[in-house]
This record gives structure tokens, sequence and C-alpha cells, in this order.
């Protein structure tokens, strides 16, 4: 392991089945991408970011995410979110952050109560995160969506806290809401900025045969920051 | 989305088990930011130590 290439741990819950396509983006991008299974205690060594991926942890039974917060490795996940190491977590990894508190908010059935799986254009609000920093504020990012329970929720109070302190990092565009998110939020940062959330799969779109690039966007940030973080490490 | 939850608890008397259900509630069967929730309890069956 050299800081050259960044370890970023994929978790793998049972259901999860974004964890293949995060890991292949992230090597794509230049990290080592081992994969964690969920009842692992400890993160690999070395880890400078975890990506927790999307699909259906545990079934989506009860809510979605609500169960894979108590599975073991989410305890090491939170233990390293709070020692400020970098996490993402994407559609249901944005679930499973929203309900073990890493993340503001909370992700209920879409508006229009369908599952929707299309390409929408967000649009990059903050430039200086570890997510972000290969974009600029304004950029349109064009990404996939695929959910089912994707509307972000916060209560006009909760909003109004975090808009003021900007953790909101990614609106969809104008018109592009696929799931009725309050504030268009497509994705957010906790208080330190250090974990993000989001409902768009950018690990989908890192190769231009599939239509996008975009995603690169984000997840090579993310890469950006592991690599400094290692770096910092040794 | 809504739903019951039929739960059966061990406890020493029904502030007990009120309580421990809360607690269930608020970590896991409800997400107090978009749900809410109220506990009925039922008849209780005593289990004589042996």
């Amino acid at each position: 392991v050299t800081a050259e290439r960044p370890v970023v741990a994929v978790v793998a819950f049972p259901g999860s089945n974004d964890d293949r396509d995060a890991q292949h983006a992230l090597r794509l991008l230049g990290a080592e991408a081992p994969a964690v299974w969920h009842t692992e205690e400890e993160l690999p060594r070395g880890t400078a970011a975890v990506v927790l991926p999307g699909g259906f942890s545990y079934g989506d039974y009860l809510r979605c995410g609500a169960i894979a917060r108590f599975s073991p490795v989410m305890r090491a996940v939170a233990a390293f979110a709070a020692d400020g190491g970098l996490v993402v977590g994407i559609c249901n990894g944005f679930q499973v952050l929203t309900e073990a508190g890493l993340v503001p908010g909370a992700l209920r059935p879409n508006a229009s109560l369908s599952f929707v799986c299309r390409d929408v254009d967000l649009s990059v609000e903050r430039a200086d995160t570890p997510f972000t920093s290969r974009c600029a504020v304004g950029d349109r990012l064009r990404i996939p969506v695929k959910h089912g329970e994707g509307c972000w929720y916060a209560d006009p109070e909760l909003l109004a806290e975090l808009e003021a302190s900007n953790q909101i990092v990614l609106r969809y565009a104008h018109g592009e809401n696929p799931n009725g998110a309050v504030g268009d939020v497509a994705g957010v940062v906790n208080e330190h900025g250090n974990v993000l959330g989001l409902m768009p799969h950018p690990e989908h779109a890192v190769d231009a045969l599939l239509g996008s690039v975009d995603g690169a966007a984000v997840l090579g940030s993310l890469v950006d920051a592991a690599r400094l973080s290692s770096a910092a490490l040794v | 989305v809504g739903r019951v939850v039929d739960l059966e608890v061990d406890a020493v008397d029904a502030t007990e088990a009120r309580s421990q259900v809360e607690r269930m509630c608020e970590q896991l069967l409800a997400n107090p930011l978009i749900e809410t929730y109220t506990i009925e309890l039922e008849d209780a069956v005593t289990v004589e130590a042996s």
C-alpha cells in the first residue's frame, strides 16, 4: 500500500449490489478498493476512505438502511467518520448513513411512489469538499439515479440550518428532481464535511461507453482526497 | 408507510415493558424524523419463577 494508490474500502452488506461497480470505478480512478464484509469489526489497514454502496442491504426490511446501521462494520465506519475519515454513501449507502445519524435527513419513498431509473442532471453547489474538488460551483453533472426511496426529507427548520451551514453539496438541476426531495437535494454532507450521502450513482458514470463520465468527477475527487490523507499518514 | 408491529417482551412490569419498547421504537422500529408511533400494551402473561 502506497499513498499513490490510496485504500478506499467498499463495504458489502447482504443485499448490496453496486459494490463491484464501486470497486471497479475506484480502481479505474487510481485507488485500491478492497471489499469489506459487513461482519468485519475493523476496516482494512491503511483505509483512507470508505464507500457504502447501493443495493438493498438486509432486503430493505423495516426501512431502507435501518438494519444495516446495526451491522458490526458500521461501528468501525462510525468511529472512522468520527475521527474525520472520509465516508461516501451512495443510494442505499446514503440511506444507511441517514439511519446511522452520520448525515442529516431521511429518505422517503419517491413522491411518484414508483421506482425511478434514469440519468439526471445535477448542479454542483460546493467545490470545496473532498468529494467535489474536481468540480466548479455551478457545474452540471449527468449521473444516473435508480431508487424507490430517494426522496430526501428534512423539516423546514433542519433544511434552513443545512442551507445556512452550506451542507448541501449536490442538487438536482431545475426540473430534474426525480423523487420529490425537499430543496432538490441530491447530496448532503455532515456538519464536519467529511461524510457525504448522495442518491445518484457516480460509480455507474465513469465510462463513456455507458453514457457519461461525470461520476468520475465525484469519485475522482474522493480518490484525490484519500491520496492526500494517506500521504499525511505515511 | 404505516405498519403494526406485534412484540412479546420479557419485563417485570408494564412500566419496564413500555420503556423497552420505547427504546426499540427510537432506535430501530421508527425513524423519528419521518415517522411517529404509538405503543399499546396488551394483556400480560405472568410466568412463575421455578
